[in-house]
């Protein structure tokens, strides 16, 4: 190897290189038959032959997933073996819920600017499809004796039935976004924020109508090219986004029931889709992507992850992520050139963007004396969103840094900001800067 | 003997059935776990009152969880609260002054009443609440805050304040009934900040056995922030009697906020006593408090093992009841050297030694008995009087290293000595209180753990009575 590694600690600034991602697609669909790890195998691959990068100078691949195959869980690992790497381009996996993405692209980051590491792959990829249906632990603590015990006798069987009455509690159960803690379905955790703060249906479903309209001309004009590598899935191949509807108006999504209460606003239209995809990001040293030639689209200028009670507002961190994120970066909102927040629901973006606007908010949360800020139409989620991009788990934090790193480099504009909610009541945030 | 009306549903449902003339007291809903950053999740609580302090009950409110309604003919009475709400996405609503619209129910009611200047002020009262206080849920809270009649200048004014304490103490043989619970509290000039533990605790399920009860915030003594959750995390704990009932569970709920609690009791009880310890990871003391050098080796094993204590809770305790004629001279001697001689011997040493650390918290047990009085219970009565004495005395005194010192007293409490009772005497008692049945250990309990948290720094020289609103008692 002619590599020539820097020395440990050595102080150096981490650039985004690249980014590619699959098309997202509406999960049980025509991805159906990749995994998690395929999905990542073939975004990687891609961004390799994108960027014509020699394998020789990859130090290590960070994955972020969520639903990890538990067979294989370090999927990181897989795909350098898959992609038939050289064996010292190690793997990490790492898990963050829905911030997963975002949260390996960061941990690459940092390694690099520890001096840890030159040439880091990070992304995200999630297959809903493949999500495993768990046997109940009680069908497994019954069955265990017979499989793996001593011989079994007949009365053996018959006392294993006996305990799998009745038949519901043996079912596989069909795997639900539900909070450990709480029990609670994440819609109905958007269906208390909606009512709590005020956020209409029309107003959720005006969002998701821009949403739509906005990655409809995004994909229409090509914007997304240069990031969306088409698949080739076992059933043919796939293209583009599958999930983004151009066509949708408020009207029609205003028809959608509510899924979540029965008098609620959280609708299918509303909210974002079960989907698969995956997303790669390239990072390098500058030192090192200058030295290779390549042109680096974007850096890190701070990044935070912060966490909430989920049992009071599940999907409101990014309204103390962002500003924490801000502070670190010494900036303020108005000095955000792009605003990209993850749309897990519309009912959730709106509730962020009001707690951001409040006074209140930022007195009693924040202890600032002025409103974070409100954030312009034009400059915020320019194309689109998770509503209508789709929201593999893993993968979205990693196509939010690829979309704002590219319109950096492609407008010249000078900042973004990044701003994801997840699970377990966690907020992520990250201010993106131009590399002149 | 446990209590019919409450625990056997059939005789409950019996009752209801054949439209017996009994009351059935309401199951009072109690809290489990230790102290939660939002106590009132999704309650509602009405507020009302032309008071000053919307803006600080706006912040307490939204804060711990509960969805303020606000009685008002215009949006003006929302102002407070819309900056608070929106920080806690609790929205304000606005409720008109008259009729409870038709099928709306609240959790609380809280009457800010620090305006009220003249007696006719007081038709505010009726006013706001008279088409409210049928609508209040099970286990529900009414707490009416107003200004000390101490501090008022006019006697006009002081009576007007005085007057809250009298309403609020005969709405709560109201309410009672359901399960709510009417309490008092009066607020010195510039004590606000200090309210918000109080109304956490006072409208939480924490308070379920106290009623009746006026409280005063006030800053005599001196306090820092506190913590909202693991509100003893760091703190050490002494409970005299720890080995059961009221001590035991005492105990369990310090020990819970994450306190180390030194579990002392007489060397005959050592097995019961070291139990509890073991229970909640705490110590044992084996000292007989009316021994004489035990003021000085309780000092110094807290010295020695736990470089001082914080918190100290007198809860051992005996009765000698004979009436007095009939009253042999150590019965005398024993329950009011125990209830009150050990207890003053014991705080003054700690004090002396400088082992009560600054900020602590001493919390003594005195009783109903000692305020209303109780045939057969002359030495008793007089113990526990003695202790709403001391307390009142010693808080001045400590107030400037920020150390509080009060009183319980217990009502009827579900516990050894009331089950000895016999059964008729036992039922009166049980039906006196406004709620109609009889306190549990931990009702108890965490009345003290309140007055042990730092967040109760307002509260000091006060009796707090545990006793659901009892007939006796004053």
């Amino acid at each position: 190897m002619a590599k020539k590694k820097n020395g440990w600690g050595k102080k150096q600034r981490a650039v985004i290189v690249s980014g590619v991602r699959t098309p997202f697609v509406k999960a049980f669909g025509k991805f159906l038959k990749l995994d998690s790890i395929d999905l990542a195998d073939i975004a990687v691959k891609s961004l390799l032959e994108r960027t014509d990068l020699s394998h020789d100078e990859i130090d290590s691949i960070v994955w972020g997933g969520v639903i990890l195959p538990s067979l294989a869980p370090n999927i990181a690992r897989e795909v350098a073996l898959d992609l038939r790497l050289p064996a010292s381009v190690e793997g990490m996996t790492c898990t963050r819920a829905c911030a997963s993405g975002l949260q390996a692209v960061t941990l690459a980051a940092a390694a690099i600017e520890r001096g840890e590491a030159d040439v880091v792959i990070a992304g995200g990829s999630d297959s809903t499809s493949n999500a495993p249906l768990n046997l109940p632990q009680k069908v497994v603590h019954a069955l265990a004796p017979l499989a793996f015990g001593k011989a079994a006798t007949p009365a053996d069987y018959l006392g294993v039935l006996s305990q799998m009455m009745p038949i519901t509690e043996i079912l596989p159960k069909m795997p639900k976004i539900a909070e450990r803690t709480t029990g609670e379905v994440m819609g109905e955790s958007a269906e208390s924020m909606a009512r709590r703060n005020e956020i209409s249906r029309a107003a959720q479903d005006h969002f998701a109508e821009r949403s739509h309209h906005r990655a409809a001309a995004a994909i229409a004009s090509g914007r997304f090219d240069e990031e969306v590598t088409p698949v080739e899935a076992p059933g043919g191949w796939v293209y583009a986004d599958n999930i983004v509807r151009g066509d949708t108006t408020f009207e029609k999504l205003s028809k959608l029931r509510p899924v979540f209460a029965k008098d609620g606003t959280v609708t299918a239209g509303n909210a974002s889709p079960l989907t698969d995809g995956a997303a790669a990001v390239l990072l390098m040293s500058e030192e090192k992507a200058r030295a290779l030639g390549y042109k680096p689209l974007a850096a890190f200028r701070s990044w935070a992850y912060v966490g909430v009670d989920p049992a009071d507002q599940l999907l409101i961190g990014p309204a103390i992520a962002i500003p924490k994120a801000l502070d670190r970066a010494g900036m303020t909102l108005e000095d955000m050139s792009f605003v990209d927040m993850h749309e897990a629901f519309a009912a959730q973006v709106l509730s962020v963007t009001k707690a951001l606007a409040s006074k209140g908010f930022a007195e009693m949360r924040l202890g600032k004396s002025e409103a974070v800020g409100e954030i312009e139409e034009d400059t915020f989620n320019i194309y689109g969103g998770s509503l209508s991009i789709g929201h593999p788990f893993g993968a979205t934090g990693a196509r939010m840094v690829t979309t704002m790193a590219n319109e950096l480099a492609r407008t010249g504009k000078e900042t973004a900001l990044i701003g994801i909610c997840a699970a377990g009541g966690l907020g992520a945030a990250a201010v993106l800067e131009a590399v002149h | 003997m446990t209590d019919l009306l409450l625990e056997n549903e059939n005789a409950r449902k019996l009752i209801k059935t054949l439209g017996l003339p009994i009351p059935v007291p309401e199951k009072l809903a109690r809290a489990r776990g230790p102290y939660e950053e939002r106590p009132l999740d999704d309650k509602t609580v009405l507020v009302c009152g032309t008071g000053s302090l919307h803006g600080v009950l706006a912040q307490i409110l939204t804060k711990a969880g509960a969805n303020p309604w606000v009685i008002g003919a215009s949006d003006a009475v929302l102002e407070p609260y819309i900056g608070p709400g929106e920080a806690w996405a609790r929205t304000p609503r606005r409720v008109e002054p008259g009729d409870a619209p038709e099928g709306e129910r609240v959790d609380a009611i809280v009457f800010d009443g620090t305006g009220l200047e003249s007696p006719s002020d007081l038709r505010q009262l009726y006013d706001f609440m008279h088409p409210w206080i049928r609508r209040i849920n099970r286990s529900g809270r009414v707490v009416v805050i107003g200004r000390p009649a101490a501090d008022a200048k006019k006697p006009a004014r002081a009576a007007t304040r005085a007057g809250l304490e009298g309403f609020t103490r005969s709405l709560a043989k109201e309410v009672g009934a359901n399960g709510t619970t009417a309490n008092s509290v009066f607020v010195e000039e510039g004590a606000e900040a200090r309210l918000g533990p109080v109304l956490r605790f006072l409208l939480s399920p924490r308070s379920a056995f106290i009623s009746c009860q006026p409280f005063h915030v006030t800053n005599v003594a001196k306090g820092e922030d506190a913590p909202e959750t693991h509100v003893l995390g760091g703190k050490v704990a002494l409970v005299t009697g720890a080995a059961r009932g009221i001590g035991e569970a005492t105990a369990e709920l310090l020990a819970a906020e994450g306190a180390h609690v030194v579990c002392l009791d007489r060397p005959a009880d050592d097995g019961p006593c070291s139990k509890v310890a073991q229970r909640i990871g705490g110590s044992v003391l084996l000292v007989d408090i009316t021994d004489t050098d035990a003021p000085m080796r309780i000092s110094k094993e807290l010295k020695e093992r736990f470089g001082g204590v914080d918190v100290v809770v007198h809860n051992a305790g005996v009765t000698r009841d004979k009436t007095l004629g009939r009253m042999q001279p150590d019965a005398w001697d024993m329950a009011v050297d125990i209830n009150l001689g050990a207890v003053i011997r014991i705080t003054d040493r700690l004090l002396e030694d400088a082992v009560l650390r600054p900020g602590g918290r001493i919390i003594c047990l005195s009783s109903v008995s000692g305020i209303a009085g109780n045939r057969g219970q002359t030495n008793y009565s007089a113990s526990k009087a003695g202790v709403v004495g001391f307390v009142e005395a010693l808080a001045s005194k400590v107030a400037k290293h920020g150390i509080t010192v009060n009183a319980i007293a217990p009502g009827f409490i579900e516990t050894r000595l009331t089950n000895a009772m016999p059964v008729a005497i036992r039922e009166v008692a049980r039906r006196m209180s406004a709620v109609g049945q009889g306190g549990k250990p931990e009702d108890v309990g965490q009345a003290i753990t309140f007055l042990a948290t730092p967040g109760s720094v307002g509260v000091t020289g006060e009796t707090v009575r545990v006793c659901g609103g009892a007939l006796v008692g004053a």
